[in-house]
């Protein structure tokens, strides 16, 4: 070829580009061109299907009499995209888990759990009403189910099958699948009912920054003041449930409801995120799931039954203390008596 | 031993869903599961119209066995893919996977509630003992037990479909390919070369 043909040649492909559109839509033919080139294929070479096969290749829909979603489609390629890709995610999702909980036993070990110095005939705070803390343990409750059956159906082939054999592992796991398939329909419910009786203290500004700059005396005893959340507790808000959990409930629905006529790629898609998200998710409330147990001293007791002591109070969440003390804060000291029935581990007296 | 393997002559499929529909009754496959069809690609255009008749291709390095969090399906000694619907949690993850879209699953219960996983065993049941009447409820037919093969195969009326060794079906394919007989297009010379009289080799230089 002349050096004046390729010139051309050059300039009719960068022209053909520009009228076409962009670069990557030139490599995949549309089916009026597979179909012109196998009709010139029958002539020029009978037998050699090329064009169709690549009409089949390419994932389009043929014709089918078999009536269901995408029977038409003779070869779908994203299926392998899907599993090679939820091998890398499940290594690395697990193994982030498996590195959370060990550090949180690590730190329990070496600091123990963070207790607070009480003086004695401190006052008591009603920290969480019944609703708040109703709409917290329905949602934990359900969200620790469904992570442990979760756990189950992503890890059971490779941890649990070779301990406890095909027949036991199969119960389990149908058992498992079943329980997060009706329980996960239940955050629908369970999520903003959450948000609302939250977000109000959940409001995020500077100190909550000055808060994570001064994370390190969180943990020894020197925290920086906060308010009724601190911004760990925040991000666990805003992170944890306003955009993990909601992209689960989301992504879970679409793989629940099989019969809303969804395709198999929206599916793998939202397999893939579910899988990722869920990951992550169960990594952040492992820290939150430790902090409100074993973790701090009082924290547990906050949630169950919604009081905490003026010191713990003064301590983890000093401007919310002051507010609670000028009477500037929904939540009150509790009445003398109220509260400390439950706490001596005697009947209770009082229901809040 | 055998390889076993499906091959569909693009040349001679008519779409007549005799695969299918022979298929459905011999295995008595519930409602809404059909185990193999007939898929057109360019329907009713000139020149361009070909049939595949499609099922559980039997892969070797099957994405189903993989991904099966169970880990209910295997290889036979014959390269078959069958798996066990006792272990079988309906989670739809091989359905995922498939290219061929070959795994189905019967509703049960509310809400599209997926049961246990059916699909093409190649005529050769499951896990329970050849020929019992618990293999057949779950799995259909064990024809290969019984010295015969698929019947979807068997039934097509051009001889489109065919199943068996995979070694004995390549041969007959490539007699069917040298009997039509077209010579070196068949296999592409035209597409590499051109066509006669074109594309001849540049006298001096060439392309760089």
């Amino acid at each position: 070829m002349s050096k004046l043909g390729e010139v051309a040649s050059w300039i009719g492909l960068l022209a053909a580009l520009a009228l076409a559109g962009p670069a990557w839509a030139q490599d995949v033919p549309t089916n009026q061109q597979l179909i012109e080139q196998q009709q010139q294929r029958r002539v020029e070479q009978p037998g050699n299907n090329a064009p169709v096969w690549r009409e089949v290749r390419s994932g389009r829909s043929g014709s089918t009499l078999v009536p269901g979603n995408e029977m038409g489609v003779l070869i779908l390629s994203s299926g392998q995209t899907w599993r090679a890709a939820r091998v890398p995610l499940a290594f690395w999702g697990g193994l982030l888990i498996a590195a959370a909980i060990a550090a949180l036993a690590l730190f329990y070990l070496i600091r123990g759990m963070i207790t607070v110095k009480e003086p004695p005939g401190g006052r008591l705070i009603r920290r969480f009403s019944a609703a708040d803390r109703y709409a917290h343990w329905l949602l934990a409750m359900t969200w620790v189910v469904l992570a442990v059956t979760g756990l189950v159906i992503s890890f059971g082939r490779d941890l649990l099958l070779p301990v406890i054999g095909y027949t036991l592992f199969s119960w389990l796991a149908i058992l498992s699948k079943n329980v997060h398939n009706f329980a996960g329909p239940i955050l629908i419910v369970a999520v903003p009912w959450m948000f609302v009786k939250y977000v109000r203290d959940n409001g995020i500004g500077v100190e909550d920054l000055k808060w994570f700059v001064h994370i390190f005396g969180y943990f020894r005893g020197r925290e920086y003041p906060s308010a009724r959340f601190n911004a760990g507790e925040k991000l666990v808000f805003w992170l944890l449930l306003v955009v993990f959990t909601t992209i689960l409930v989301v992504t879970g629905l679409i793989l629940n409801f099989s019969n809303f006529g969804q395709t198999r790629s929206t599916m793998q898609t939202a397999n893939l995120i579910h899988m990722t998200t869920a990951y992550l998710a169960m990594a952040i409330a492992a820290v939150h799931i430790y902090l409100g147990t074993i973790g701090m001293a009082g924290a547990y007791r906050a949630m169950k039954e919604g009081y905490v002591t003026e010191a713990w109070a003064e301590h983890h969440h000093k401007r919310w203390y002051d507010d609670v003390k000028a009477g500037k804060s929904r939540q009150k000291f509790a009445a003398s008596g109220e509260g400390t029935a439950s706490a001596s581990g005697a009947t209770r007296t009082q229901t809040s | 031993m055998a390889r076993m393997k499906f091959l569909c002559d693009a040349e001679r499929c008519i779409a007549c869903n005799g695969c299918t529909t022979a298929c459905k009754n011999e295995h008595e496959v519930p409602w809404g599961v059909n185990r193999r069809r007939v898929v057109t690609v360019n329907d009713g255009v000139q020149g361009a119209e070909k049939s595949i008749s499609v099922a559980c291709m039997h892969c070797s390095d099957a994405p189903c066995i993989a991904v099966c969090p169970v880990d209910c399906m295997y290889h036979t000694e014959q390269g078959v893919v069958l798996h066990d619907k006792d272990l079988c949690i309906g989670c739809g993850y091989c359905f995922y996977a498939c290219p061929f879209g070959a795994p189905q699953f019967p509703q049960q219960g509310a809400f599209g509630l997926r049961g246990k996983m059916d699909k093409c065993t190649f005529c050769a049941g499951g896990p329970e003992p050849d020929g019992s009447q618990a293999e057949f409820e779950k799995y259909g037919r064990n024809r290969l037990a019984e010295g015969k093969l698929p019947l979807c195969a068997e039934m097509c009326s051009t001889k489109a479909l065919l199943a068996g060794d995979g070694d004995v079906i390549a041969n007959i394919f490539r007699e069917r390919v040298t009997v039509r007989g077209k010579g070196s297009e068949v296999w592409g010379w035209v597409t590499a070369y051109g066509k006669p009289g074109q594309g001849q080799p540049a006298t001096q230089g060439g392309t760089k």
